[in-house]
């Protein structure tokens, strides 16, 4: 008798100890399937038994259509002869109809990351070269070539990525692209405002980050 | 006297001038970097090639011969080499790109040396490996408790029985003793007491694990899937602060959190194809992870070669299929807009300290009864005259009265509907 409690016993510590080790990797069972499991294909629903069957899916837009409140498809092309063109191309959004706390929220979620909340080229992923990204972000600020850059260039670049950069048009609509393009403009106006009002010599040491030109 | 300063004398200035040398060199080093990070670190790595060719060796190549002239000849005069020499040529046609030429006011010959040196100090610091930071926290305490107290209770429970058999055989020996006559004493098994006494903690055992099984049912807290790629939460939104809308950007404006495709990974992972700089990842059985390698199945996915990184054809990229994690049965409406958005609730509130976990597992239980307690509990940010406000509040008026009033203090979910059936299920 003792023996078999002693048996038993072992085993269910054995148990017990192994079980709390496991990670749980199955998603258990379902009381009702079918109020469970949606027969309708809902978002993450594989559609490959869709296409099995002829349907016609791909998952995209129908073409030529806009979606409603956005703006008319964007028609330059990924290639350099556009990118030339882009120059010319206008935000479509007037000043005061942009939401600029939404577009500081857009700008911080999708660009500081890199391109820093200050807007100085130092976010979480460069931090002066020890992050992982191994090429430096822009700085809005401070860097001649985006602080001169024609909002329609910007907006290629947003849109098709450029060096480093990848394509944010998966992750911003055409709207929100112009909005951050809006903020960041907005940022670089007010800092170069603040620049002229101090005297014409610290500004130019401000733009100067190194303390090289200074001691050579 | 003179003769015992003597040596101290020439330590000093030793010291000294070494302390200069070593200031001399960092500061030197300080301005390579800087100036590498300002002016070429937009396209060139010291390591690999990015929008242009990488620093580190090139100096030292066969072209260049160690001939640092050659260097400032092309960073001078980089669009009329870029049509005649050959090797520019060359170099233009491998990344599609020209550099932009400098002049001796943006960038001095000093400044290409310094930058150079630091290129070189770089390569060096970079082949010496530097142990990965250990991060691995102790959660084995709590299972040891559990186990300890359970083989305690179980030698409790032995003794017991011990002592009861004992207490019985010296009855019976007292009983013999004093000559008196009882019964056979009835062996446990039949014991009606006995049975009685198992059947009860039998049903009361086997009612609370069915009860427990049954509500268990279709419930997922802490599942954790084996996914495609050994994604780590806590390396991208804990240690590289990549806020969580930059992937799951649909939930501020979207029933669904949306998965992120290829294209978000390789927004980073287009430059970032290797994982050095993090803590040490591993897996459940606590087997180390190699992040490189897990980077290395995006690319497959995405059909990118880091060799080549400009001819990559994004539509050749296959989706990765993640494995689902949370997920509501179908009879329940969830949406994370009017959560996130217009509730103004944290991610973590629901998926817990994603920041801190490598492999994701289901954190809350999802159940109906853990909604409706937070709706019953969390307080709605009932403002709406200023500009932050939600004006949608405005309709309650009777609540806005009962305020002014101070019949009430705060307004939670439940106030306005929360509990309301139909709200969830339709």
């Amino acid at each position: 008798m003792k023996n078999f409690l002693i048996i038993a016993g072992s085993i269910i510590a054995g148990i017990a100890i192994v079980s709390c080790n496991k990670v749980r990797r199955n998603t258990g069972r379902a009381y009702m399937p079918d109020m469970v499991y949606s027969v309708a294909y809902e978002t993450y629903a594989p559609t490959n038994r869709l296409e099995k069957s002829g349907a016609s899916y791909n998952g995209r837009p129908v073409e030529g259509t806009i979606a409603r409140g956005d703006f008319f498809p964007y028609t330059l092309k990924n290639d350099s002869t556009s990118y030339a063109q882009s120059a010319a191309t206008k935000n479509p959004l007037t000043p005061g109809s942009i939401d600029m706390k939404e577009a500081e929220r857009l700008y911080l979620v999708n660009c500081g990351i890199c391109h820093g909340s200050k807007l100085d080229g130092n976010g979480p992923l460069w931090k002066d070269g020890s992050g992982p990204f191994t090429s430096a972000p822009r700085n809005f600020m401070t860097d001649p070539v985006v602080v001169n850059m024609p909002e329609g260039t910007m907006f290629q670049s947003v849109t098709y990525g450029k060096n480093m950069m990848g394509s944010y048009a998966s992750q911003l609509s055409t709207r929100q692209r112009w909005m951050v393009i809006a903020y960041i403009k907005s940022k670089q106006a007010a800092s170069a405002a603040a620049k002229t009002t101090v005297a014409a010599a610290d500004s130019i040491k401000k733009a100067m980050p190194d303390s090289a030109m200074k001691k050579k | 006297m003179i003769s015992s300063c003597k040596p101290i004398i020439q330590k000093l200035t030793l010291t000294l001038f070494f302390v200069f040398c070593f200031y001399g060199i960092t500061v030197f080093a300080q301005d390579g970097k800087t100036l590498f990070n300002s002016k070429c670190a937009a396209c060139h790595n010291p390591l690999k090639d990015a929008t242009g060719p990488k620093l580190g060796g090139v100096l030292e190549s066969d072209f260049y011969g160690g001939d640092i002239k050659k260097v400032y000849n092309w960073v001078y005069n980089v669009n009329k080499l870029v049509a005649s020499d050959p090797h520019y040529m060359a170099l233009k046609g491998q990344f599609g790109s020209v550099m932009t030429q400098f002049d001796h006011n943006s960038i001095s010959e000093k400044d290409i040396d310094a930058i150079f040196g630091y290129i070189k100090q770089y390569v060096v610091d970079a082949s010496t490996p530097t142990p990965p930071v250990e991060g691995r926290g102790g959660e084995e305490t709590s299972n040891q408790n559990a186990v300890i107290f359970g083989i305690i209770s179980l030698i409790l429970a032995v003794i017991a029985l011990i002592l009861m058999q004992v207490n019985s055989n010296l009855k019976k020996m007292s009983d013999d003793a004093e000559g008196i006559q009882r019964p056979e004493p009835v062996p446990f098994y039949r014991n009606k007491v006995y049975i009685a006494l198992v059947s009860i903690v039998l049903f009361i055992v086997g009612g609370f694990y069915l009860t427990k099984g049954a509500i268990g049912l279709q419930r997922q807290k802490d599942y954790q899937p084996k996914q495609p790629i050994y994604y780590s939460h806590r390396v991208h939104a804990g240690i590289n602060q990549i806020n969580c809308l930059y992937c799951h950007g649909n939930a501020w404006d979207s029933k669904t959190a949306a998965i992120p495709s290829v294209n978000v990974c390789m927004n980073c992972h287009k430059n970032i194809s290797e994982y050095t700089k993090g803590p040490k990842l591993y897996d459940e059985n606590g087997d180390p992870i190699d992040g490189t390698a897990q980077i290395q199945k995006l690319y497959e996915y995405a059909s990118f070669d880091p060799k080549r990184p400009s001819s990559w054809d994004p539509s050749k990229a296959k989706p990765i299929e993640w494995e689902r994690i949370h997920s509501l049965p179908d009879h329940v409406y969830f949406n994370h807009s009017q959560h996130i958005r217009a509730g103004k609730v944290q991610c973590q509130t629901c998926h817990g300290e994603i920041t801190a976990m490598d492999e994701v597992k289901q954190f809350s239980e999802l159940s109906m009864g853990w909604c409706i307690n937070c709706h019953r509990q969390t307080k709605v940010d009932f403002n709406y005259d200023d500009k932050t406000g939600n004006k949608f509040y405005s309709i309650y008026e009777r609540f806005h009265n009962d305020f002014k009033a101070g019949k009430m203090d705060s307004v939670t979910v439940k106030d306005i509907g929360g509990l309301e059936c139909q709200k969830c299920h339709y």
